[in-house]
């Protein structure tokens, strides 16, 4: 599998006052496969920015090792034009303009600003391009943070907490914008607290806990590990169906006006078909699955999702 | 690193500090012209102390703009972002100081001149200009350069402490504190270490006259060089930190 992010055994320890530590990342393991959207959650405190940070050169590890595009943050400078990010909440400066904020990090790269009018429009905020960003509300601040994480037009984006501040439609334009940057071969490593958001982007997830991994893989592998699948069945004669379930030698019980199969979702039709045959006719027929909410809160322990460090 | 460099030009320039502090001492410039003519005489002669009076306020400014230069960036939490589009924290660091300590030196150079010409058409209008020969314009230029380059340096010891400090107060404060406290405190307990006092080379190195500061015991040149070579510890001090400390 070709890998774009490599984190093997990642450990950082912060030094507090009288010598206390804190372990913000306690041997960390995670492979981020090229292209697609890959969601990297966790509660408050699990290590999510400590990782980013790490890949990003900006904290030292202090033990362990982690590769952005093959390269140690030693090496990084070989591959930063290949990475857009936003750690936390994006930083320009704010008596600025959007445009002259981007124009100066293009500047670095040699990126014109032909670019940055694209990205401007990419993320809505051509209109109030020269506007200062002190006037800017916080979810224009965030789409400004996206905008200078694709000006380099990356092939990997590490976005922390994209959504943050943005209205019910900016998330929605966020989370398309993320799909169409997956679609196009490129890998976006987001990490989020809000679980429905990775639930419908992400292709693939890792979930922390206490700075490690509890659980990573694709998003349905990773909501059906550990649970029991099945299907949920609705019809007006509940008693009746579970009879007849019963008699047809399948697993079925009574749930809150449902009826619970013990069959995978593969199996549909032959639920379908049994209860048609003895004139039961269903009027809701889907998936038992767990959401990634339900799987999240298990696997720490039930942890706040709120915030991230 | 030439974009790099650009970049940090191109954010000194645009800077509303800057520009405030510009606008201030244009302001100062043109009331002293105006007041020079309307009131008396001025001799163009003068010319090269007016230019040592500005040191101090030349100074402070170049120690104002070199600690904000780092200082603000910190505050905005700035060099997360620089450090994702370049992250060989030598080459931002080189780029920031030179962009500060460029701008600083052609700053202090350039409201001088002004200095000088708005004086020299004050002294052409209603006053004097006997003894502006090539020898007076020399002194003139020197003073200027002296005052540019002791504002550079200064500037760089804003910077180095604002980037150590992660702030743009802790440079302001530390300075004060050590200009006027520790170093009157030297003076007046340990008279023997005063050559190695910064205000004290600071005024040799403007002035330009060993023969007023015996205890110096060193040339105009000397008293630049060890300022420099403070300026530069503490700016290599400051990399050396920069390089190694997390950006959280």
């Amino acid at each position: 599998m070709d890998t774009v992010i490599e984190v093997e055994g990642l450990r950082k320890e912060y030094r507090r006052v009288r010598g206390n530590r804190t372990v913000a990342l306690d041997g960390l393991d995670l492979a981020v496969p090229r292209g697609g959207v890959f969601g990297f959650l966790g509660p408050n405190g699990a290590g999510k920015t400590t990782t980013i940070r790490c890949l990003l050169g900006l904290v030292r590890p202090t033990g362990g090792r982690c590769r952005l595009l093959g390269e140690e943050p030693a090496g990084l400078h070989r591959v930063i034009g290949r990475v857009g990010s936003i750690v936390e909440s994006p930083t320009m400066y704010p008596r600025f303009s959007a445009r002259r904020n981007l124009e100066l990090l293009g500047r670095i790269s040699g990126i014109g600003r032909a670019r940055v009018r694209e990205v401007l429009d990419e993320v809505g905020l051509a209109d109030r391009a020269d506007d200062q960003v002190k006037t800017y509300s916080l979810g224009m601040k965030q789409r400004l943070g996206i905008a200078g994480a694709l000006l380099k037009d990356p092939e990997v984006l590490i976005l922390d907490e994209p959504a943050n501040g943005l209205d019910p439609a900016g998330i929605v334009e966020v989370r398309e914008l993320m799909r169409r940057l997956g679609r196009q071969g490129r890998t976006v490593f987001v990490s989020s607290h809000i679980l429905n958001e990775i639930q419908q982007t992400a292709d693939r997830v890792a979930i922390l806990a206490k700075g490690r991994r509890v659980a990573t893989g694709p998003v349905r592998e990773v909501l059906t590990a550990g649970h029991a699948t099945g299907l949920l069945v609705r019809l007006d004669d509940v008693a009746e169906g579970l009879r007849i379930l019963g008699e047809a030698g399948i697993d079925a019980r009574a749930d809150d006006g449902l009826i619970r199969v013990g069959l995978p979702p593969a199996d549909a039709a032959r639920v379908t078909r049994t209860l048609a045959d003895r004139g039961l006719y269903l009027t809701e027929l889907r998936a038992d699955e767990a959401d990634l909410e339900t799987v999240f809160l298990e696997l720490t322990g039930g942890a706040s999702t709120e915030g991230s460090r | 690193m030439k974009g790099l460099l650009a970049s940090e030009f191109r954010r000194f320039r645009s800077r509303r500090l800057v520009k405030v502090l510009i606008a201030l001492e244009l302001l100062a410039i043109v009331a002293t012209g105006v007041i020079v003519f309307l009131t008396q005489e001025y001799a163009l002669v003068g010319l090269p102390d007016v230019l040592m009076g500005t040191s101090l306020v030349l100074v402070s400014v170049g120690w104002i703009l070199g600690a904000s230069a780092i200082g603000a960036d910190w505050h905005a939490g700035h060099v997360t972002t620089i450090l994702s589009w370049e992250p060989r924290r030598g080459r931002v660091l080189f780029a920031k100081i030179a962009a500060a300590l460029t701008g600083v030196f052609v700053l202090s150079l350039a409201i001088q001149a002004l200095l000088g010409i708005a004086l020299a058409v004050a002294a052409a209008g209603a006053g004097s200009t006997t003894g502006a020969d090539a020898a007076w314009l020399a002194e003139s230029a020197g003073v200027a350069v002296r005052v540019a380059a002791l504002s550079t340096i200064f500037a760089g010891f804003g910077f180095g402490l604002a980037s150590a400090g992660r702030n743009t107060a802790v440079a302001l404060g530390v300075g004060f504190g050590y200009l006027v406290i520790v170093e009157n405190l030297v003076r007046g307990l340990r008279p023997q270490w005063t050559p190695w006092l910064l205000t004290d080379n600071a005024g040799l190195f403007v002035v330009d006259s060993p023969i007023d500061f015996p205890m110096l015991g060193r040339s105009t040149i000397g008293a630049g060089l060890y300022l420099a070579t403070v300026g530069a510890t503490l700016l290599l001090a400051a990399s050396a930190l920069f390089r190694t400390r997390d950006v959280n």
